[in-house]
């Protein structure tokens, strides 16, 4: 007999959002998060996208700390010199909210809290150090030399899953999985903050760009997130770029992207808050290991569910979807005493059949267009090239659209086969 | 029969996280999140060597708004056996004469015990009073600038460590140490053991429990007034970034500034 029925380690998004559905459904549950308070490690830029909460927390939108619902949302490209952005704003999300920004040292104690609340019982402050394994199943965790036993093991380890990598579960984290997140926060009055975004009330904005500038062949994107009274601020970097060039460092990055002329007045000031970096989950399903197994689930980064086109980052709404998930195939396993890997793939059928494995799956590749030669490197100067020669009046005859983006093209040195070769999969795969 | 520990332990808010408010003086400790405090871990962590070495029934006492009870599991969760939080709001605003007192009552109220060990101060007022004060209402010897303590022949052995050298003294029991900070490594709370705590639960004692005078508690009981509070200025600080053979003109710089006496000078 086990002392719990699940044992979840890491209380983020996804663990929370599964001891929430769990207790409530009268499971013994353990829920164990080696940061105290819990989100206290975490470096989310963060947007949640969705309504996923309302699964275990109907009344959420009420009385989570949100910051800011997404009325704006903006997707640019910055080259040194220029901006090149589609920002989207609508009173349609007004009524039909999309996205939230959350402080996730906040968000993530409430959601602990209200598991906490609902019956699980909580430890905070402790890392496990791994899986205990009975007859070669997951039989419960194992701290410090003592076994803690469970029916069932959820791992919601977050980005860089040590237990269920050291346990074999999955493997090692590799440079194609992951990007380095540097991030700040700064302080700004919300009156400020409206204003310089022309926003207003409990509305804000969320932007995403290339870092187009960028030299030698590092690649990047920088996030702009509105707070109450807060800015997020941060970088996103592609590591197999930042390992091959001994220049560049990722701080100085960011540095680049906080002083960019078009970005700097947003931020002026304010005061530096926090100063933080992490491993971003970044890799599509690719990335995605076996999800089940004798005794086990894994759920949110872990498992490497996020998704990201370089329109839209997204991650929150696919961990607390697999966390729920998740819990939702322990209920039933729990309800037959069956908690084979044959019982618990029902895990990955619940998946399939939500929009988590079905967005990972028909976006297959898609982490190549994110991060492509032809964003990062062409795109920028290509479009500012094309707009510039559009916009500047010089007095001379004018030319077609088209002649100028050919020579724009030709003039960024890459080749047109390249060019329609990579337009053609960027278009398919997004 | 193991010996009877009293580990006192105060919940403070994270230094790295207060800030003082430029226009009122006060500590905003509203966002800070509270952890116990440094010098008490230390003083738990001796109490849990002398466990391992020679058995201890180890009872952690604090006095804190509920919020502390956090604090006091995660003491258990390191090794205590016992939690008692000491919570009213009669005691609130005690000075640290009222809150020795209601302490020592506390204390006593606990029944017997061997060895009462405390942190030497804290970290979010510093008087280091406390420790010291409840050795006095009680009665008892105390040894107070402690960095390590053990238990030898029914009597206990303490390290002080003092300005001019270290000073081992024995005293007998019952008695009170208080322990310096960073004096040895606080463990880490293990999994197990804060399972079992929060199973467990913690003590709260009210008023209603230690049914002190009215008078001797809380802010009536405080003879503490407080006349001025000052934020000391920030020192000035300079940096300058020179190579090696710059060093000569750093050494005459800093000279002409007062800031290091030269060998001529000294000459």
């Amino acid at each position: 007999m086990s002392e719990f029925d699940a044992i979840i380690v890491g209380a983020g998004p996804a663990g929370s959002s599964a001891a929430i559905k769990l207790a409530s459904s009268g499971l013994t549950t353990l829920l164990v998060e080696k940061a105290d308070p819990p989100g206290s490690k975490n470096v989310s830029g963060g947007i949640m996208w969705g309504n996923e909460l309302g699964g275990v927390l109907p009344d959420w939108e009420k009385d989570a700390p949100l910051e800011r619902y997404v009325i704006s949302k903006g997707t640019g490209l910055l080259t040194s010199d220029s901006l090149i952005s589609v920002d989207f704003r609508s009173r349609k999300f007004e009524s039909r909210k999309t996205g939230y920004s959350v402080l996730r040292a906040k968000f993530d104690q409430y959601l602990a809290n209200k598991a906490k609340s609902k019956g699980a019982t909580l430890v905070t402050g402790v890392t496990v150090d791994g899986l205990a394994l009975k007859d070669g199943k997951v039989a419960g965790v194992i701290q410090e030399g003592d076994e803690i036993t469970a029916d069932t093991v959820i791992l919601a380890e977050g980005v860089n899953p040590r237990v269920a990598i050291s346990s074999g579960l999955r493997p090692e984290i590799g440079d194609k999985d992951v990007a380095i997140g540097v991030k700040q926060v700064v302080k700004l009055s919300e009156a400020t903050i409206n204003e310089r975004f022309n926003i207003r009330g409990n509305s804000g904005f969320a932007g995403e760009y290339v870092l187009g500038f960028l030299k030698n062949g590092v690649k990047a994107g920088g996030f702009l997130y509105t707070n109450k009274e807060t800015i997020s601020v941060g970088a996103v970097i592609n590591v197999g770029t930042l390992r091959a060039d001994n220049e560049t460092h990722s701080f100085e990055i960011m540095d680049q992207f906080v002083n960019h002329p078009f970005i700097s007045p947003y931020l002026e000031g304010g005061k530096m808050e926090e100063y933080s970096a992490h491993l971003v989950c970044e890799g599509g399903i690719g990335s995605v290991p076996k999800i089940y197994g004798d005794g086990y689930l894994i759920a949110g980064d872990a498992a490497g569910f996020s998704y990201s086109n370089g329109l839209i980052i997204q991650g929150i709404n696919y961990a607390i979807t697999s966390g729920i998930a998740a819990a939702d195939t322990v209920i039933e396993a729990k309800s037959k005493s069956n908690f084979s890997s044959g019982m618990l793939r029902g895990y990955e059928d619940r998946l399939q059949g939500k929009y988590v494995l079905k967005d990972l799956k028909k976006f297959r590749g898609i982490e190549e267009v994110t991060w492509s030669n032809l964003a990062h490197k062409a795109l920028p100067d290509i479009a500012e090239e094309t707009l510039f020669n559009l916009f500047y009046e010089e007095g001379i005859p004018k030319r077609h659209l088209m002649e100028i983006v050919l020579s724009a093209t030709k003039k960024s040195g890459v080749k047109k086969t390249d060019m329609i070769l990579e337009a053609y999969r960027t278009m398919r795969r997004m | 029969m193991a010996i009877k520990i009293i580990v006192m332990m105060k919940q403070v808010p994270d230094a790295e996280e207060i800030f003082i408010d430029p226009v009122k003086f006060t500590l905003n400790r509203a966002q800070a999140r509270g952890i116990i405090n440094p010098s008490d871990e230390n003083a738990l962590e001796c109490a849990l060597k002398i466990k391992d070495q020679t058995g201890a029934e180890i009872t952690v006492l604090s006095m804190g708004p509920p919020a502390a009870e956090s604090a006091i599991i995660e003491c258990m969760g390191r090794g205590a056996d016992r939690g008692v939080l000491v919570t009213d709001r009669v005691f609130a605003a005690a000075d640290t004469y009222a809150t020795s007192l209601t302490l020592a009552a506390s204390v006593k109220n606990l029944g017997e015990f061997d060895l009462i060990i405390a942190g030497e101060s804290t970290t979010d007022s510093g008087t280091g009073h406390v420790g010291p004060g409840v050795a006095e209402f009680l009665g008892i010897d105390q040894a107070t600038y402690c960095t390590s303590l053990h238990i030898e022949n029914d009597a206990l052995v303490a390290e002080r460590d003092l300005e001019d050298g270290t000073e081992v003294v024995s005293i007998g029991l019952p008695a009170l140490a208080t322990v310096l900070i960073s004096s040895n490594i606080p463990r880490r709370a293990k999994l197990r053991l804060k399972i079992d705590a929060l199973r467990k639960g913690i003590e709260k004692w009210d008023h209603d429990t230690l049914k002190l005078p009215p008078e001797w508690v809380g802010i009536k009981g405080s003879p503490t007034v407080v006349g001025a509070l000052k934020i000391p200025e920030e020192r000035k600080r300079a940096a300058k970034r020179i190579t090696v053979d710059q060093l000569g003109e750093l050494v005459k710089e800093l000279g002409g500034m007062g800031l290091i006496k030269t060998e001529e000078e000294e000459a």
